[in-house]
């Protein structure tokens, strides 16, 4: 059925397990626990981006950068936070019950809508064929997964979390809409991500040294 | 499709106007030893040494030819020179004034983002790297390194932001830097399908596909509902930046808390190259998706109206000014959305003038709040006698945005009523010039109390203020004498401005 060197069934089910563990990353509600969930996303991400790199070999380069940027050093900036601060995020805005229902539905409503009208996004004849067309929706998903704690969530660190997630649905869709990027963008893409994080959480360790919160919704000095 | 032949001329220039601030701060952070003149002087000097360059390119461009560097990879046309000098003269005046600016108590004794003995390096390394990133923004011709470059400002300007790390700066830090970086990455989501649209409608190669100047001539392959996609997730990526409403919350936090000579960069240049990053990408699909035009306009006319009716409530100086630049963005957005050759000429103009009188504003508000302390119009009055350089310059500020004749904020938004009312769009015309007649309620009935009304509290406290120092002073003189200039004689810029326009009205049509 495709003359594409990748096992069809490998990149289903590791797709399906990047936006489960996306549902997890958001629901998760211990800091710590919602970070492993990151990095096991991300060692998922790098063995997706692996197992295309048989197609563009040039994804060899780009799964190694992701490697090193999600896996170990964003983590590694999240934990050593984490551990400074507090282990349990501020209570979002949904509750538990029903931000699962509302994830579920988002995540099985975008995916479905996003494989069937990935014309639209990507014009390209590549991006329409299998695996890369589940791809793009795997991508579009976990997008719309960190758009929605970032809208939901009020912690600070949990929102650097969110933002993370963001970033690693654009990151993945580069695989079916970019193929051809050189290395010097990729490369750029990528460490900016790992800068915006340490800056942010460092301007976040502030906050919480001021406030003693990381609840977003106290930060109201500015407002009197 | 181009009315005129263009000569591309390769250059070093274009690399060496942002190479130069990147390398200065890190010698900057590394030069501790040179002691705490030495920064502050390489950053005047390094803005400086940028100011000619622009300068030069500039020259260069208006006889007619396109400064090429790496390929193609960096081409600096009308537009890009016009950016590169505002960029680099408003970075020079900011660091001009900045040197006595920082010397303030204030900034030695309030919490700072390091030790006091630090603190100067890093801020200078800091405001040369950002002035380095808004630059490159400028000048690059690649759509995701333009995309870089806009999210490096947010990184570079994010720490100046919260410089002084109490909890006022490290909420308006926190807010700007999550903001701009979530907003930014729906401008990453734009760009890349712009690539992979042109690379694969256009039959570009993937290299060409990412250069803007060749995406422009395949745009009409790329399907509408495609085009739509990307042209919203980038108006939502650039325009958080831009600071229009209704993305506009995180502006007046950061750019009133920020020290004052940030402010000036933040309010008078940064959010113009995050709307020539969006004019350059969505620019692109202008011929093909008419709609566009609207949406534009409309969006400018909403944070026109809404940017001044915040305003009106403000009580502090620096937010005030803050909420007029969302204001004063949507003239911006409105004129050079429009596309038409009037219309992009008035936006232009107006984003000129908005770096020049915000820039003046800003430092006149950063004066008073360096000679009083005080911040806050209801505490401060009758300062004109006090600080008869300061009153003068925040003044024709004050008028410059009001767009009172003969200043410079007249002759541009005069062009923008036109452009609008050619084009039939008489609601926004009307919106417009209520929003401007607002504006000048806001800023002057300000202006009075701060500088001729009785002081509300106790007027012995204002006893001893004085004027400031000149290096605080001559920078803003050379702005108010500009705002006058081009008030006056509009046509000076008219070499530059229509070069630039033409890069985005050409394709307009």
């Amino acid at each position: 059925m495709n003359a594409l060197p990748i096992s069809e069934d490998l990149v289903r089910t590791l797709s399906l397990t990047v936006v489960i563990t996306s549902v997890l990353v958001v629901e998760l509600r211990r800091l710590k626990l919602s970070a492993v969930a990151y990095v096991f996303q991300a060692l998922l991400i790098v063995a997706l981006l692996t197992s295309y790199a048989r197609v563009n070999h040039a994804l060899y380069w780009w799964a190694g950068t992701a490697l090193l940027t999600k896996a170990v050093l964003i983590p590694w900036f999240l934990f050593r936070y984490i551990r400074k601060t507090q282990e349990l995020e501020e209570k979002p805005l949904v509750g538990f019950g029903p931000s699962v229902v509302v994830a579920a539905v988002l995540m099985i409503g975008f995916f479905r809508l996003t494989h069937s009208q990935v014309e639209l996004l990507a014009p390209s004849p590549l991006a329409r064929e299998e695996v890369f067309r589940t791809n793009l929706a795997v991508a579009s998903t976990v997008f719309v997964l960190g758009l929605y704690s970032l809208l939901t969530r009020r912690d600070a660190v949990k929102l650097v979390i969110a933002l993370c997630l963001l970033e690693n649905g654009v990151h993945l869709s580069l695989v079916s809409l970019a193929p051809g990027l050189s290395e010097t963008a990729l490369f750029g893409i990528a460490s900016e991500v790992v800068v915006t994080v340490f800056i942010l959480l460092y301007v976040i360790e502030g906050v919480y040294r001021e406030f003693g919160t990381t609840d977003t919704f106290r930060l109201r000095e500015l407002q009197r | 499709m181009m009315s005129q032949s263009v000569v591309e001329l390769p250059s070093a220039l274009p690399a060496a106007i942002f190479l130069l601030p990147l390398l200065a701060g890190c010698v900057v952070l590394a030069g501790k030893s040179f002691g705490s003149g030495f920064s502050r002087w390489t950053a005047v000097l390094i803005s400086g040494a940028m100011t000619v360059i622009a300068l030069v390119m500039a020259w260069q461009v208006l006889g007619g030819a396109v400064l090429v560097t790496w390929g193609n990879e960096l081409r600096v046309d009308g537009l890009s020179a016009l950016m590169a000098v505002i960029v680099s003269g408003l970075g020079f005046l900011a660091a001009v004034y900045s040197i006595r600016y920082m010397e303030h108590t204030d900034v030695q004794s309030r919490r700072g983002i390091v030790a006091p003995g630090r603190r100067i390096d890093l801020f200078y390394a800091l405001l040369l790297w950002c002035l380095g990133t808004m630059v490159w923004g400028s000048v690059t011709n690649n759509i995701i390194m333009l995309w870089m470059a806009v999210e490096a400002t947010t990184l570079t300007s994010g720490l100046l932001v919260a410089f002084f790390w109490d909890r006022r700066a490290l909420e308006a830090g926190y807010k700007y830097m999550m903001l701009l970086t979530v907003g930014i990455t729906f401008a990453l989501f734009g760009c890349v399908v712009v690539y992979a649209a042109a690379a694969a409608m256009g039959g570009l190669t993937g290299r060409e596909a990412l250069l803007m100047s060749e995406v422009r001539g395949v745009a009409g392959m790329i399907p509408a509902g495609t085009a739509l996609i990307a042209v919203s997730m980038l108006i939502i990526g650039f325009g958080t930046k831009a600071g229009l409403a209704p993305f506009h919350p995180w502006l007046p936090d950061a750019h009133a808390e920020a020290p004052t000579p940030v402010s000036v960069l933040l309010s008078g240049v940064m959010i113009k190259v995050a709307l020539y990053a969006m004019a350059r990408t969505v620019g692109i699909f202008f011929p093909t998706l008419p709609v566009i035009t609207l949406f534009a306009v409309a969006l400018g006319a909403f944070s026109m109206l809404l940017g001044v009716i915040l305003a009106l409530a403000q009580d502090d100086l620096k937010r005030l000014l803050a909420y007029h630049s969302v204001s004063q963005m949507g003239y911006v957005l409105a004129g050079v959305g429009l596309g038409t050759y009037l219309g992009v000429y008035g936006g232009l103009f107006h984003l000129l003038n908005h770096a020049l009188f915000k820039a003046l504003l800003f430092m006149s508000a950063g004066a008073v709040i360096h000679a009083t302390g005080a911040r806050r119009v209801s505490e401060l009055g009758g300062l004109a006698r006090k600080m008869p350089l300061t009153c003068l310059a925040f003044l024709v500020g004050g008028l410059s945005i009001a767009g009172f004749p003969p200043f410079n904020g007249f002759m541009s938004k005069l062009t923008v009523y036109l452009a609008l009312a050619s084009a039939g769009m008489w609601w926004a015309v009307a919106a417009a010039i209520l929003a401007s007649v607002l504006t000048m309620v806001a800023i002057l009935r300000k202006a009075y109390l701060v500088f001729w009304a009785a002081p509300a509290g106790d007027a012995a406290r204002w006893e001893s203020v004085r004027e400031v120092p000149a290096t605080m002073w001559i920078p803003m003189m050379v702005l108010a004498a500009l705002c006058l200039l081009f008030g006056v004689a509009p046509g000076v810029g008219y070499g530059l401005l229509h070069q630039a326009s033409m890069v985005l009205a050409n394709v307009g049509g």
